[in-house]
């Protein structure tokens, strides 16, 4: 029988990886549990006041985003705006040949990934190296990261080591300290070489133009102290209307993913650095990408842009432990990346059509959302979408027969009386492949058919019921 | 049509066809980003110095405890920002002590002590500001680092110190040294900034 594509990737991984992400994950579930449980005792009301302030936002888009362009603009940023992947990829090319910039220092950003603004950068002759550890490892290996927090979890110590000896910085070592001390000596002088640097952002505030931006390593921070120019790709959805309303997601974004009460390094920027300060950007630029989210906006499953990224859908998410995030085939794995992804494709929609397929529906994905998004609901839309769309649904048996009979009550009269044949046949010789596959490893019970439906029949009137 | 105006107008029309629109919700901020286990009668100052330690940063009585402690730890020359120049006594007992941050100088100076504009007690943060910090650089790139606190600065929660932001183009807040467990989940410390992050209060 044919399987889903997450499955047949999944059923490939190396089982030591398929453990690494396993634990991992389930630590990275635990420790939120813990934290988010110590500090605020029930946290859905911060979660659901989190998803009422985004969602007003992205439903008020327009207004926030004419807002943030504003302050941004007052603050002497420069503000762009992309269309698509290519439009982004050329206006961050287009500001730093303005610039005269020929090296960049990029911190971690799930957008510039959805971009490969690396790959186009390299093509233009410009150098561009990642900064996050992370990151850093990936950009080396010419590999995709496969969680949006922890983009190397699928890769252990002595792959890393091998990697850093390839790429000459210094022999063999595995020990965790020594391959981020090497990374430390090696990335500073990065920073300090570099004309420009390219970040991300994790929210812009509309009314006072703030951006902040977060990392544990303190690279974005390197980055912003040995540049002079600034690039911030930034999805037009990642909009909050108020600076007070940062107290309400900074509370949750680290707990909910790293079970840290704050991120170590967490930056408030609203434009380049002061003339008195010495180091850090002279100008800087913000890019307001749509590439999809437009669209999405207008779907039915708007929802989705409330996330904030920390990763704890994936974390939780019993599919996700079990394939690993490569098996999601794009930028974001995981719950949110069964929706987001295909969403973003666009008119590519039918290509990653199945992922909402690779789902038990379980729920824990919207439990533990920090912007409580209705992601199992958003997955049965999609599924509704894709059967419309008359998408292959590879795994799914056939239900011509079924839905013959359950919508035929004569047919299925007699077919509930014909079953008992079943009792008398030699399972082995029943000429189904789909029941084949199933009988392999469960028994069929004796026949029951038809006993619900004579109860149903013969039951006693409710109405008699309550008489007493 | 320009990208502006294609994403505008997109915009526009998902929004426009939607039969309700979400109300921006009424909160307080503290009833909501209070943590439970905050205690009421703890003062800010004792609860800075718990949370700073739990973040794994260290906490210093006076000056001199601070400079011993450096050169313990293994330091052999510190920068001090002008705001602390005056304290060069105490860290020129166990340091060599540098004047002045120059871009060459990420490598050569071990530790720097600079002045943050506050700190939030209820996570162990520091505050830094572009106005307020000599250089970005001195800040992050020495292994050991030093946030002089202002007592007049401390704040008791994330909520208070958002509602206080300074009007300063970048503001960073610290908490605890630079921190990674992209490593197989094992966290290391001091990353690309400091390893050690401290504070005293003045």
């Amino acid at each position: 029988m044919a399987h889903q594509k997450i499955d047949t990737y999944a059923a490939t991984l190396n089982p030591e990886v398929r453990q690494a992400v396993r634990s991992n994950s389930a630590a990275g579930t635990e420790k939120r549990y813990e934290v988010l449980g110590s500090d605020f005792g029930n946290p859905d009301p911060l979660r659901k006041l989190a998803g009422a302030i985004k969602q007003h936002t992205i439903e008020h888009l327009d207004q926030y985003l004419e807002q943030a362009e504003r302050s941004l603009t007052a603050n002497g940023v420069k503000v762009h705006f992309a269309v698509s992947t290519q439009d982004a990829r050329q206006a961050v090319l287009d500001i730093l040949q303005q610039t005269g910039c020929r090296k960049v220092v990029k911190s971690k950003s799930m957008i510039s990934e959805e971009i490969h603004l690396n790959d186009f950068l390299e093509e233009n002759g410009v150098e561009s190296v990642e900064t996050d550890l992370g990151e850093y490892i990936i950009q080396i290996d010419h590999d995709h990261p496969s969680h949006i927090v922890k983009p190397i979890l699928h890769k252990n110590r002595r792959d890393i080591a091998k990697s850093f000896e390839r790429e000459g910085l210094g022999d063999y070592n595995d020990d965790p300290e020594t391959i981020t001390r090497r990374a430390r000596a090696f990335l500073r002088q990065k920073y300090l070489q570099a004309d420009a640097a390219v970040t991300g952002a994790n929210f812009v505030v509309a009314e006072s133009g703030r951006m902040v931006l977060v990392t544990n390593e303190g690279n974005s921070r390197f980055c912003l102290a040995g540049t002079r120019v600034h690039i911030a790709l930034i999805g037009v959805e990642k909009l909050v209307p108020h600076d007070r309303d940062l107290a309400v997601f900074l509370n949750l974004l680290a707990r909910s993913a790293t079970g840290q009460q704050l991120t170590v390094y967490t930056e408030f920027l609203s434009g380049a650095a002061l003339p008195a300060q010495p180091s850090g950007p002279r100008e800087m630029h913000v890019v307001f990408v749509d590439n999809g989210r437009v669209d999405t906006l207008a779907s039915n499953c708007r929802e989705i842009l409330r996330c904030i990224r920390c990763g704890a859908c994936m974390n939780v998410c019993p599919v996700y432990r079990q394939a690993s995030g490569h098996a999601y085939r794009s930028v974001y794995p995981g719950p949110l990346g069964a929706v987001l992804s295909p969403m973003l494709a666009g008119k590519g929609f039918a290509q990653l059509g199945d992922l909402p397929k690779a789902s038990s529906l379980c729920g824990a994905c919207n439990e533990v959302c920090p912007v409580d998004i209705p992601i199992p609901d958003l997955l049965l839309k999609l599924r509704n979408r894709a059967k419309e769309e008359h998408l292959p649904s590879p795994g799914s048996p056939p239900m011509g027969g079924f839905a013959l009979l359950a919508t035929a009550p004569m047919l299925w009269r007699t077919a509930m009386h014909a079953g008992i044949a079943l009792d008398l046949t030699p399972k082995g010789l029943i000429p189904v492949p789909a029941l084949q596959e199933w009988l392999k490893i469960r028994t069929l019970p004796a026949w029951r058919g038809g006993k619900f439906r004579s109860w149903y029949k013969n039951r006693p009137a409710q109405g008699k019921d309550r008489q007493p | 049509m320009s990208h502006r105006d294609q994403i505008f107008q997109g915009i526009r029309q998902a929004i426009t066809a939607l039969p309700e629109r979400a109300a921006y919700p009424d909160y307080d901020t503290a009833a909501v980003t209070t943590p439970r286990w905050l205690p009421a009668a703890e003062e800010n100052e004792t609860l800075f110095r718990k949370r700073l330690t739990g973040t794994g940063g260290f906490f210093f009585e006076s000056p001199a405890d601070c400079a011993a402690w450096l050169k313990k730890d293994g330091a052999k020359s510190v920068y001090l920002a002008p705001e602390v120049a005056h304290l060069a006594a105490d860290f020129a007992a166990h340091l060599e002590v540098v004047p002045a941050y120059t871009r060459d100088a990420v490598d050569r100076i071990d530790a720097a002590v600079t002045v943050a504009h506050g700190a939030i007690a209820e996570s162990g943060t520091v505050i830094l500001t572009d106005s307020g910090t000599p250089d970005r650089l001195a800040a992050l790139a020495p292994w050991w680092h030093i946030a002089v606190v202002p007592r007049t600065g401390l704040v008791r929660t994330i909520g208070e110190a958002i509602a206080a932001l300074p009007a300063d183009p970048g503001i960073v807040w610290v908490t605890g040294p630079s921190k990674t467990a992209d490593v197989e989940g094992i966290l290391i410390q001091g990353v690309h900034g400091p390893g050690r992050q401290g504070s005293f209060f003045l």
